[in-house]
């Protein structure tokens, strides 16, 4: 904790998150990691600052916690998880004298109430609708491909399942047909249901201050699930101008002055762009990683300065570059999952590791040598990272990927 | 956008370098990374640069762009929180292991480690708790302890390492490179005489780490004293063993040197070349070029002199002149000069005075190689002689030094024993079938009555057979290996090891026709393992056997363990003598296939390969600690009672180690008290 200017804000991680210490702690500003108690040891032997607290469900504990940061000196909370981003409402709430900000974390929480507010302020999204049981799920099931002009026997047109607080593909399942739902557990209701949408699918990472976009990124997917790069391909890059249009909307009906918006969209056959669901916080899959890797600025530096009140528009002007023309390449990273029912060892395809834009893995050796079934989108064993020039190169090389065998 | 790609634009281009180059840019963009980590996140980018690094160092100049960067990667935290974070800490002896890990990663760790000792040693880095000195000292002794590996003699349990024992090798080349074998003379010297010693049939390893020194004292020179000594005894060995060749002047200087020699001046020579190489096993190029000139000097006979043959050889010299002239004009050759150390030696042996061994030498004089055959041995050992040139030279090598036969980096153990104890043995057997293969392409055997032909069998599993082996093994292996795998499928069905019925059929009558098992073929578990202890000692020790020597070698089976003693593989050998040594303890000396013998199969049980009253080629251990090691053995079924009065503890001594080690997890359920 040398170098800090105490000129300038002192910001609260809310949520563990070893990266965004690490970036955070080489950064100029004051800084204090709130996080459950078990990390107390690992921060005193680090000399990591650190307020120990339990995250639940939001409880009326969080006053508690914001006067204790606010005692501290601390200007804003950056929530780091998606189990996080109320508790930084509730406490930026308070810090920032500006209730409003609890109802904003509240509507980024629920799925559900988040594509309604989408919808009132006239952003277009998909058919969804909630699910409490079995039933609702088979009856949206079935609504919906009537709706298609499907006959009996027809092969459905999958529905969407989603918890409506998990984070990425946690809690996402596919469902085509009734037995599908059977395989649903109890526990996951209520849920979000969605219709399928047939067509692009991608993300964007927005930093936003002052009610302003300062830098937007727009990752593109390759699977869902399985590999996303940046920058995207020209062709998804073309209609950045619209999507910035979008985002704007979003942060108009959402209201937000600041921080770091993570959206997902669909664009779909007829050139129209659907809204699916946003964020506000980093995304999964590392892909803060992949636009330091392409870009060269470090994303969590960037959202201490989105969140940061202190934080000057050039300071803001100096930190982003400029979105494309200022990358030096494109940085892909591709989640591997085992395909094999018994796996013995990690082996990486000969075709990948003699690959040019292959850079290196982060995949754990098997530990337990079942592979559980997958039957919502899992989690991935590790990320293997690529990187190079030709953005559509990568894009087949990260689809070229799902065919083979990284475990043996 | 701008792209200026980190990569080059063509990947298909290169050839290595470019590959090298590119991985070199990856691993800065990884090395960048863990640098700007802070401590605490460390751990999280040390795996990218690890996963980089092994890529790097299996690709040929690796080691180089890895040393440049070494005191980089150290300084940004490559190995903070492991052990390697304290080099001065590092034991040298735990390099070898981690350098074929079966982790990439520690591999990779390992090569970066030693990296950073180099560019230390090379004044290239400096290290706060490193010296230059104590750098090179701690690699010297690295390059010493894992010398076997940086010339390639390879065994079992390397030979299951595949890629990683190359990288290995390289690693080990590239250290060599740098700080050269200088301050390992002394060990490589010792541990060149201990291969020698075992007279292997192949030499060309030895010859590789002896011109090395050759290399290393030419260019350096080392301090005066008995590692100079012994090195330069090996080296005149090869280049200069004699007055006239001393200064390895090449061989159309010393043939006109020794044209105009006096007859003193020639029986010198001769007496020369043969103290050089009864001394090493080794042939200088001039002792064979001497060897040719000989037979058409007329004024009297130096080839006797030129073997450094004693009473039996001479004897032999003076009944067969013509056959053992011709075979030095047809073996010995300046490719084929080892061809005049197993004529000596095959000669010493006496065994021309077989009766069938002379015709069978005549026949194989004038044999010619046919189709796949020939195109084998020329595969094997290149055009400079006719493979006929090749494949005699080789037959008297393994006639010569039938314990000096290997099975190369092949799992073909069972193979390479049986032409060592047919050359054994059974001389006019094993020229039998080597003229059935060169001249038919097959070797025709009988298991209990059936016709076994080796063209009709599928591919056993040596593949199409080893190259890297003598000539005969090359020529005979791939059929013997397929024989060996048919005569195991008709014992497929029978109860227990199939072993029992293959070695005496494989060899021939003299492998006792019974059989004992330490495991239950099925589970794998010890099975009356004492009862097996008590008949092995009834069988071959002579306390307990009645005094008997042993007569024909027997084949027998190992389980072999490393130093560590954890279980290898299951092995083929043969028992040769059981005898007590100079000092009186009762010893086994075996044949081990392997090339070399001399091999530490963990807690004390260390293969003795000379010291112990072995003749060359032997390997030997005390007969309880080999005991405890062998899972199969013959003996003769007409005995049925054996062993009872052998002490309890006798037994339970033998016992104890082998669960100690290889039976580890092969103990049934209440075998303690069984058997």
């Amino acid at each position: 904790m040398t170098d800090k200017n105490p000129d300038k804000g002192y910001v609260a991680l809310l949520g563990w998150s070893l990266n965004a210490i690490d970036a955070v702690d080489r950064f100029d500003r004051r800084y204090v990691v709130v996080a459950p108690p078990w990390a107390e040891d690992y921060c005193k032997q680090n000399d990591i600052p650190f307020v120990p607290w339990d995250f639940d469900r939001l409880n009326e504990r969080s006053h508690e916690l914001a006067h204790q940061l606010d005692d501290m000196g601390v200007d804003v909370a950056i929530p780091i998880f998606e189990e996080t981003v109320e508790w930084a409402g509730a406490v930026n709430a308070v810090l920032l004298k500006n209730p409003r900000l609890l109802g904003q974390a509240m509507l980024f929480r629920d799925k559900s109430l988040m594509k309604r507010r989408a919808q009132l302020g006239g952003i277009r999204v998909g058919v969804f609708e909630e699910a409490h049981d079995k039933g609702d799920v088979i009856r949206f099931l079935k609504r919906v491909n009537q709706t298609l002009l499907k006959l009996d026997g027809d092969p459905n047109d999958p529905i969407h399942f989603k918890a409506f607080d998990k984070s990425g593909t946690a809690g996402h399942r596919v469902i085509r047909t009734p037995e599908d739902v059977d395989n649903i557990p109890d526990e996951e209701f209520p849920a979000l249901l969605e219709s399928h949408l047939d067509g692009w699918e991608f993300a964007v990472e927005a930093w936003i201050k002052n009610g302003k976009i300062e830098f937007l990124n727009i990752s593109e997917y390759v699977t869902l699930g399985y590999s996303v790069f940046v920058p995207a391909t020209p062709e998804l890059e073309a209609h950045r101008e619209r999507i910035t249009e979008e985002i704007e909307k979003l942060i108009d009906v959402f209201d937000i002055e600041f921080g770091f918006i993570h959206p997902e969209y669909f664009l779909t056959n007829d050139n129209k762009l659907y809204f699916g669901e946003v964020a506000y916080r980093p995304p999964g899959f590392n892909a803060l990683e992949l636009i330091e890797r392409a870009y060269g600025f470090n994303g969590y530096q960037g959202l201490v300065l989105a969140f940061d009140p202190k934080t000057t528009q050039d300071e803001l002007d100096a930190f982003f570059p400029k979105e494309i023309v200022d990358a030096k390449g494109h940085a892909g990273c591709f989640g591997v999952y085992p395909r094999r029912r018994v796996v013995s060892r990690l082996e990486i395809p000969e075709e990948t590791a003699n690959h040019p834009y292959f850079e290196f893995h982060e995949l754990a050796d098997p530990r337990e040598q079942k592979v559980a079934k997958r039957s919502a989108f899992g989690t991935h064993w590790g990320l293997a990272y690529f990187f190079g020039n030709n953005p559509h190169d990568l894009r087949d090389l990260l689809k070229k990927q799902e065919e083979l065998d990284y475990y043996v | 956008m701008t792209s200026q790609d980190a990569s080059p634009d063509d990947g298909q281009s290169g050839g290595d370098k470019s590959v090298v180059m590119r991985l070199a840019v990856t691993l800065d963009a990884a090395v960048d990374r863990l640098e700007r980590a802070r401590p605490f996140a460390k751990s999280r980018y040390q795996g990218p640069v690890l996963d980089v690094l092994g890529r790097i160092i299996a690709q040929p100049g690796g080691l180089g762009v890895v040393r440049q960067r070494a005191a980089r990667m150290d300084a940004a935290g490559l190995f903070a929180g492991s052990d390697w974070d304290r080099p001065e800490a590092l034991l040298p002896q735990l390099v070898g292991g981690t350098l074929v890990s079966e982790d990439p990663a520690f591999q990779a760790l390992e090569a970066a480690s030693l990296a950073r000792f180099l560019a230390v040693a090379d004044g290239e880095a400096r290290h706060d708790n490193l010296h230059e000195e104590g750098a090179r000292h701690f690699l010297t002794q690295v390059l010493a302890l894992n010398l076997k590996d940086l010339f390639g003699v390879s065994d079992e349990a390397t030979r299951g390492l595949g890629a990683r024992q190359d990288v290995k090798r390289r690693v080990l080349r590239h250290i060599a490179d740098h700080i050269g074998l200088n301050d390992v003379l002394s060990v490589l010297v010792s541990e060149i005489w201990r291969l020698l010693e075992q007279r292997s049939v192949q030499v060309g390893v030895v010859k590789d780490m002896i011109a090395q020194i050759a290399v290393a004292l030419n260019e350096k020179g080392t301090e005066p004293g008995s590692t100079r000594l012994g090195a330069e005894r090996l080296v005149s060995a090869l280049f200069g063993p004699t007055a006239a060749s001393r200064d390895d002047p090449g061989l159309s200087v010393y043939l006109e040197r020794i044209s105009i020699a006096d007859e003193t001046g020639l029986s010198r020579e001769a007496m020369g070349f043969a103290r050089a190489m009864h001394d090493t096993g080794l042939v200088s190029d001039y002792h064979a070029a001497f060897l040719i000139w000989a037979l058409d000097f007329d004024q009297r006979p130096l080839i006797p002199e030129a073997l450094g043959l004693g009473t039996t050889g001479l004897d032999c010299w003076r009944h067969y002149r013509g056959l053992i002239e011709k075979l030095v004009r047809s073996a010995v050759t300046p490719a084929t000069p080892q061809a005049a150390y197993g004529l000596a030696m095959l000669l010493e042996r006496g065994i021309l005075h077989h009766a069938p061994m002379v015709p069978a030498l005549e026949r194989q004089l004038s044999l010619r190689l046919g189709g796949a055959a020939r195109d084998r041995i020329a595969l094997g050992f290149g055009p400079a002689v006719p493979p006929e040139t090749q494949l005699l030279s080789g037959v008297l090598r393994v006639l010569g030094q039938p314990l000096g036969v290997g099975q190369g980096a092949n799992p073909t153990c069972q193979s390479a024993r049986a032409i060592a104890l047919w050359a054994l043995n059974d001389p006019d057997y094993l020229l039998h079938l080597i003229t059935q293969v060169a001249e038919f392409d097959t070797l025709q055997m009988q298991f209990e009555g059936v016709q076994i032909n080796s063209a009709d069998l599928p591919v056993g599993l040596a593949g199409s057979g080893p190259i890297d082996a003598d000539p005969v093994s090359v020529l005979l292996v791939a059929h013997l290996d397929r024989i060996y795998a048919e005569m195991g499928r008709h014992c497929a069905g029978r109860p227990g090891d199939p072993h029992k019925w293959i070695n005496p059929q494989f060899h021939g009558w003299w492998v006792s026709r019974d059989c004992a098992v330490a495991v239950d073929v099925t589970t794998g578990q010890l099975d009356a393992y004492d009862g097996f202890l008590r008949r092995f000692f009834a069988t071959y020790h002579p306390d307990y056997n009645g005094g008997r020597p042993l007569g024909h070698p027997q084949p027998a089976g190992i389980a072999v363990t490393d130093a560590q003693q954890r279980f290898v593989g299951w092995h083929a050998i043969a028992i040769l003598r059981v005898t007590e040594d100079q000092t009186g303890r009762m010893r086994v000396y075996f044949y081990n296939p392997n090339n070399d013998s001399g091999q530490d199969w963990g807690n004390g049980v260390v293969v003795s390969t000379s010291g112990h009253g072995e003749r060359q080629g032997e390997g030997s251990l005390e007969f309880d600690a080999f005991l405890s090691r062998v899972y199969l053995f013959h003996d003769e079924p007409l005995r049925s009672s054996y062993g009872q009065d052998i002490p309890e503890d006798v037994i339970a001594a033998v016992r104890d180690r082998a669960i100690a080690s290889w039976a580890a997890d092969r103990q049934p359920q209440g075998m303690i008290d069984g058997a």
